[in-house]
C-alpha cells in the first residue's frame, strides 16, 4: 500500500501536467480576433497655414452676435429685415474682403451698397456684412458678390418678396 | 451704420438711404468701410451729414482718405473714396 500511494500520486501529477499542458495548448490554438485596421493617417486639411479662402457665404436676417454665424440660412427675405452676408473663411494673413449689393430688374442693375472689412486672420474667422432700409426693400431680386482681395469668389441671389 | 451715396436710375429704386455695416471675429486689420464715388456737386461735409447726419464729420472721412485726398476741398467726380462705418 505504500508503495502504492507514490505511485499514485506521480501518476495523479502526471495528469494534472498533461491535462494544464493540454488546456495551454488549447488557449494557444484560439484565433485571437484580429485587430481593427488602423486607418490611415489623412492630415487634417490645414486651414490656418494657408492664405485666406472663402469657406461659404450664407445670408440670413439674424445673426449671432459673438460667432457672427447666421442663424438660418436663407435666401428670401422680408421688405424690413435687415439683411446679413455671413462669409465663412480659413486660412491666414491680411486680407480685404468686400461686399457688393445689386439690385436687378430686367436687364439694368442699380448698387445698393458696396461695404469692404480689412481682416489679419489667424485660421477660420467669420465675417458679417449687413445691409438695412429704414423704408423698407424694394421687392425683387438682388445679389451679394464678395471679393476677397479683389478677386470674385462668391455670388449669392436673393429676393425680397 | 452708414448710408449708401447712390442715386437712383432712370426707373430703378433708390437706394441713398441704405444702411450697412461689417464686422469679424478675425482682428480687423483696419476698420470697415464703404466705398463710395463722388458725384458731382459733393463735398466731404456734405457727404458726411448724409453718411452720418453731422457735417462736421468730414474729418472722419478725410483721414480715412488721406492716401487719395490730400486738401479736402478738392474731391472729384468720380472719385472712389473710403467712409468709415
Amino acid at each position: 500500500m505504500s508503495a502504492i500511494k507514490p505511485l499514485a500520486v506521480a501518476v495523479i501529477a502526471a495528469a494534472l501536467v498533461l491535462s494544464m499542458s493540454a488546456c495551454n495548448k488549447k488557449e494557444e490554438s484560439v484565433a485571437l480576433p484580429a485587430p481593427a485596421p488602423v486607418p490611415a493617417a489623412v492630415p487634417a486639411p490645414d486651414v490656418i497655414n494657408v492664405p485666406v479662402s472663402v469657406k461659404q457665404v450664407t445670408l440670413s436676417n439674424k445673426i449671432d452676435e459673438t460667432t457672427r454665424q447666421a442663424a438660418v440660412a436663407m435666401n428670401t427675405f422680408a421688405s424690413g429685415d435687415t439683411i446679413y452676408a455671413v462669409v465663412e473663411t480659413i486660412g491666414s494673413g491680411k486680407t480685404a474682403i468686400k461686399s457688393l449689393w445689386t439690385y436687378h430688374k430686367g436687364d439694368k442693375t442699380a448698387q445698393v451698397n458696396e461695404a469692404v472689412q480689412e481682416i489679419d486672420a489667424v485660421g477660420p474667422a467669420s465675417t458679417e456684412f449687413h445691409i438695412s432700409k429704414p423704408d423698407g426693400w424694394p421687392t425683387g431680386d438682388y445679389q451679394v458678390e464678395v471679393f476677397v482681395n479683389g478677386t470674385s469668389v462668391n455670388v449669392q441671389k436673393f429676393t425680397v418678396k | 451704420m452708414n448710408t449708401s451715396g447712390n442715386t437712383p436710375g432712370d426707373d430703378m429704386p433708390d437706394f441713398s438711404n441704405v444702411e450697412s455695416g461689417a464686422s469679424s471675429t478675425a482682428k480687423e486689420a483696419a476698420p470697415a468701410y464703404k466705398l463710395y464715388t463722388i458725384k458731382s456737386g459733393d463735398s466731404l461735409s456734405r457727404i458726411a451729414k448724409h453718411e452720418y447726419g453731422n457735417a462736421n464729420d468730414w474729418r472722419r472721412i478725410f483721414e480715412a482718405n488721406q492716401d487719395t485726398i490730400k486738401d479736402p476741398d478738392k474731391i472729384f467726380p468720380g472719385q472712389e473714396i473710403k467712409i468709415p462705418l
